[in-house]
């Protein structure tokens, strides 16, 4: 009651109720002095009272508190109604002068008489509401369409049958009494299959209610009999108000049969109870489960709460989640440390919950017959009803591990069991079949959960390499020459495109002396982060060692000699090797396994094929041996090209390759060019002959013009 | 990409492999497969047959420079054989015929073997 909400008008509201009872009492004493019942002043007290509990019922309305649970709710009913019903009981055996019972009337036999009857009427009267509160607070807990309905109609039929009261006299009753009665019973029924709220209790709430429903249950059908005009009490309560005492009635029948039906179906609910629990408990981690997909991104918060959550889902008494890690050695490297091998998996538990390290260790450690194992093998759930009764778990048992019942669920995706989920109950036969299709559910969902978890680090990752190797392109890029040689007696032009992110092409110029220029073009075998280290190894020795080893066969053993350390057996660097002496245009050429160099003097071209083996390629001396040198004279508009094979080797999608002969062809026709269109020649005629697709290869051109006579 | 198959034959204890298809850093892995489970055999006389061989690549040729070594260790040797001339220039140019034998026909390698083994 919203208007009663300030301290003073409650303080109003309470001070005039207690007026109007004790004026209540007063008038009854005046009428007992007077001996005159059933006239005005009757009506007048009626009247009082009435109002008296009115106000009574709006001030308790004001400090009412609805938030409390079923459960308290009832706790309370019972601590008030039981102090009242002993009180009251108590009190009634002290012996009191009593009532005359004449022709419906009731007569105090004396002043204590109206004494009690005031008390009865006010402490049972009080009572009444509060109960009343109470039991509308419980039903409109699960409110429905006709609850609110149902309820004031009650009251209604209550309040009219209290109202009727004033036509007769205090014990009278006639057809319409037993018509609203017979009403009034007809709604208490109607509210009291207001009982929804029960199936959503604990087992262990549920298990209270019975008790509190059956003492309430009790104890009303006390106030029942007490409320009889035969017992002192109904009859001081009808004397000091027949209209109170109806409504007393009505209250009092309606909590009997309101608390009696909670009683017995509390009693039926009960079998049910633990799998409605349960019930209720999985489909809040069912929904907890949701929150596992967010939790892909810290790996540690998922796994914890996979193990909590099967603990709530199958009340299980320890639980923990073991997990495959596959091997971090990447595949290549497998390979390099002797062919091919399975997939080298350990197993790692991540969370474990209410089980100690040693208790897993051991269970993890007991291998051969180990349980996982099974579960591994036949990627279904395993339910171990007796650990130590059970063939296959007889070794857990000697382990001296606590618990009774185990299941074991593998983590399966695509085929694959990416993890065990363990989880054991104290008692033998602890898992039924719901719990197995649960934790199963939940298994695939944690496995997603995992799965995703596991698929974001690795585009993380991926992420990371793919910078990394942005990276390793540039650092490459700045290992070729920054800048071309300026020199007045050779046009020199030069190109390299890597096919992939970081290639295996390089080329590289020096100036041996004044009059000496070294070229260099190579291709280091394989691709990617391995061919850019060997690339830079490969500066390193051609700007340190080509100053000293000036002859192009004594600088390819050198670096041979250098290189065969280091590098691994089945790679290789192929190199072509030219010193071009400026004065007078001689070309000393070696080669290491390379593409043959192109010389074009006339429109006529030749190519230039010292043997010698790729570097890296056989022991020091036998390399040694194997490498011969050409020289060539250059003369005027002579055109020289370096390449890789990314140039001969450039195929059509039919495997037609672009070959020495069209390079030839090339070359020799733009024999009147600049380096840079010899170049630009080149580069379109190979892109031509590809059909414009993009290169598989890397591809290294070098063009030399000798300019002078 | 499976372009490219093994298939192995053994003539009076020499084993001949017969190469078919496109030799390539993909396809390497089956070659050194190949060789790594004749030399857990302790099976050290090979030929590789190069009929059907279309294309090799630096990572194919490298599987090859990968397994001389142990193998000639053990007093065998791989020899090649039945190269077509694209494949022939691709060895070539790297100075293959400088470290293998590399015969026109199996049987040429075969009987090299043979005179050994005598």
């Amino acid at each position: 009651m919203a208007k009663f909400k300030t301290k003073l008008t409650k303080t109003i509201v309470i001070t005039a109720s207690a007026v109007l009872m004790v004026a209540a009492f007063i008038l009854d004493v005046v009428e007992k002095s007077l001996s005159s019942y059933g006239g005005w002043l009757t009506m007048l007290r009626e009247i009082v009272v009435l109002t008296a509990f009115l106000l009574f019922y709006f001030f308790i309305e004001s400090i009412w508190k609805r938030e409390q649970s079923s459960a308290k709710k009832f706790g309370f009913a019972l601590v008030i109604s039981l102090v009242v019903i002993v009180g009251a009981g108590f009190l009634s055996i002290i012996p009191s002068s009593g009532f005359d019972v004449k022709n419906y009337v009731l007569d105090p036999l004396g002043f204590d008489a109206i004494v009690w009857a005031n008390v009865f009427s006010v402490v049972i009267g009080t009572m009444s509401i509060i109960i009343l509160l109470l039991i509308r607070d419980i039903i409109f807990s699960k409110r429905k369409k006709g609850t609110r309905r149902n309820f004031l109609s009650f009251i209604a039929l209550a309040l009219a049958s209290a109202l009727f009261t004033f036509t007769l006299r205090p014990l009278e009753s006639n057809i319409v009494t037993s018509l609203l009665l017979g009403l009034t019973v007809a709604a208490i029924v109607a509210n009291s299959f207001r009982l929804s709220w029960i199936v959503y209790l604990t087992k262990r709430e549920k298990l209270f209610n019975i008790v509190y429903g059956f003492l309430l249950l009790c104890i009303f059908i006390g106030f029942d009999i007490l409320m009889t005009e035969s017992i002192i009490i109904g009859k001081s309560v009808a004397y000091h108000s027949p209209s109170l005492k109806s409504f007393i009635s009505s209250v009092t029948l309606f909590a009997t049969v309101y608390f009696g039906m909670t009683f017995v179906s509390t009693l039926f609910h009960l079998p049910t109870a633990e799998a409605f629990d349960r019930k209720s408990s999985e489909v809040s981690s069912l929904h907890n489960l949701s929150r596992l997909v967010t939790q892909v991104f810290d790996f540690e918060e998922l796994v914890d709460s996979v193990t909590t959550m099967t603990l709530e889902v199958c009340e299980a008494k320890s639980s923990w989640l073991e997990i495959m890690k596959v091997s971090q050695t990447p595949t290549n490297t497998r390979r390099l440390l002797g062919g091919v091998r399975s997939v080298e998996e350990e197993i790692e538990t991540v969370s474990r919950k209410n089980i100690s390290l040693d208790d897993t260790l051991a269970i993890m450690n007991a291998n051969g017959e180990s349980i996982r194992k099974l579960a591994l093998e036949s990627k279904k759930a395993i339910i171990v009803d007796e650990v130590k009764n059970d063939k296959r778990t007889q070794h857990l048992g000697n382990l001296g591990t606590k618990f009774e019942s185990i299941i074991i669920v593998p983590l399966v995706t695509h085929d694959k069991v990416i993890g065990v989920l363990y989880a054991t109950k104290d008692m033998s036969f602890g898992f039924d079949r719901d719990d197995v299709e649960v934790i199963t559910a939940f298994a695939d969902q944690a496995t997603i959960a995992i799965e995703n978890s596991r698929l974001i680090e690795k585009s993380l990752e991926r992420e990371r390499l793919m910078r990394e190797m942005i990276l390793a392109q540039d650092m490459q890029r700045k290992l070729l020459p920054q800048k071309l040689p300026a020199l007045a007696e050779v046009d020199l032009e030069a190109l390299s495109t890597p096919a992939f992110e970081v290639g295996g092409d390089y080329y590289d110029f020096t100036m041996l002396d004044e009059h000496h220029l070294a070229i260099l073009v190579g291709d280091v075998s394989g691709k990617g982060v391995s061919a850019a280290f060997y690339m830079a190894e490969m500066k390193g020795i051609f700007q340190s060692i080509s100053k000293i080893y000036r002859e192009p066969r004594q600088f390819l053993s050198q670096a041979h000699a250098a290189l065969s350390s280091t590098i691994d057996k089945r790679s290789f660097i192929s190199l072509l090797y030219t010193v071009l002496d400026l004065r007078t245009g001689l070309m000393t050429v070696a080669r290491a396994g390379h593409c043959p160099l192109l010389h074009v003097t006339q429109h006529k071209g030749v190519f230039i094929k010292p043997t010698g083996l790729g570097l890296g390629m056989g022991s020091s001396e036998f390399f040694e041996r194997t490498i011969a040198q050409e020289q060539i004279r250059l003369c005027a508009n002579d055109v020289v090209v370096m390449y890789t094979d990314g140039v001969t080797e450039a195929h059509t999608k039919s495997g037609d390759e672009f070959g020495y002969e069209r390079l030839l062809q090339v070359v020799e026709k733009s024999g009147n060019k600049s380096a840079v269109e010899v170049r630009d020649a080149i580069i379109m005629a190979v892109d031509s002959h590809m059909h414009h697709e993009s290169p598989e290869d890397d591809l290294t051109i070098v063009v030399l013009k000798w300019r002078k006579d | 990409m499976s372009n490219f198959k093994i298939d192995t034959r053994e003539t009076s204890n020499i084993h001949v492999l017969d190469l078919k298809g496109y030799l390539d850093a993909h396809t390497a892995p089956e070659l050194e497969k190949a060789f790594q489970s004749l030399l857990d055999k302790q099976k050290y006389d090979i030929i590789v047959n190069c009929k059907d061989l279309t294309y090799i690549s630096s990572a194919g040729l490298g599987v090859f420079m990968a397994y001389i070594e142990d193998v000639r260790k053990n007093n065998g040797d791989i020899k090649l054989s039945n190269m077509s001339a694209k494949v022939y220039n691709i060895f070539d140019l790297l100075g293959f015929p400088l470290l293998y034998d590399i015969s026109k026909e199996e049987a040429e390698a075969i009987t090299k073997f043979s005179s050994k083994q005598k």
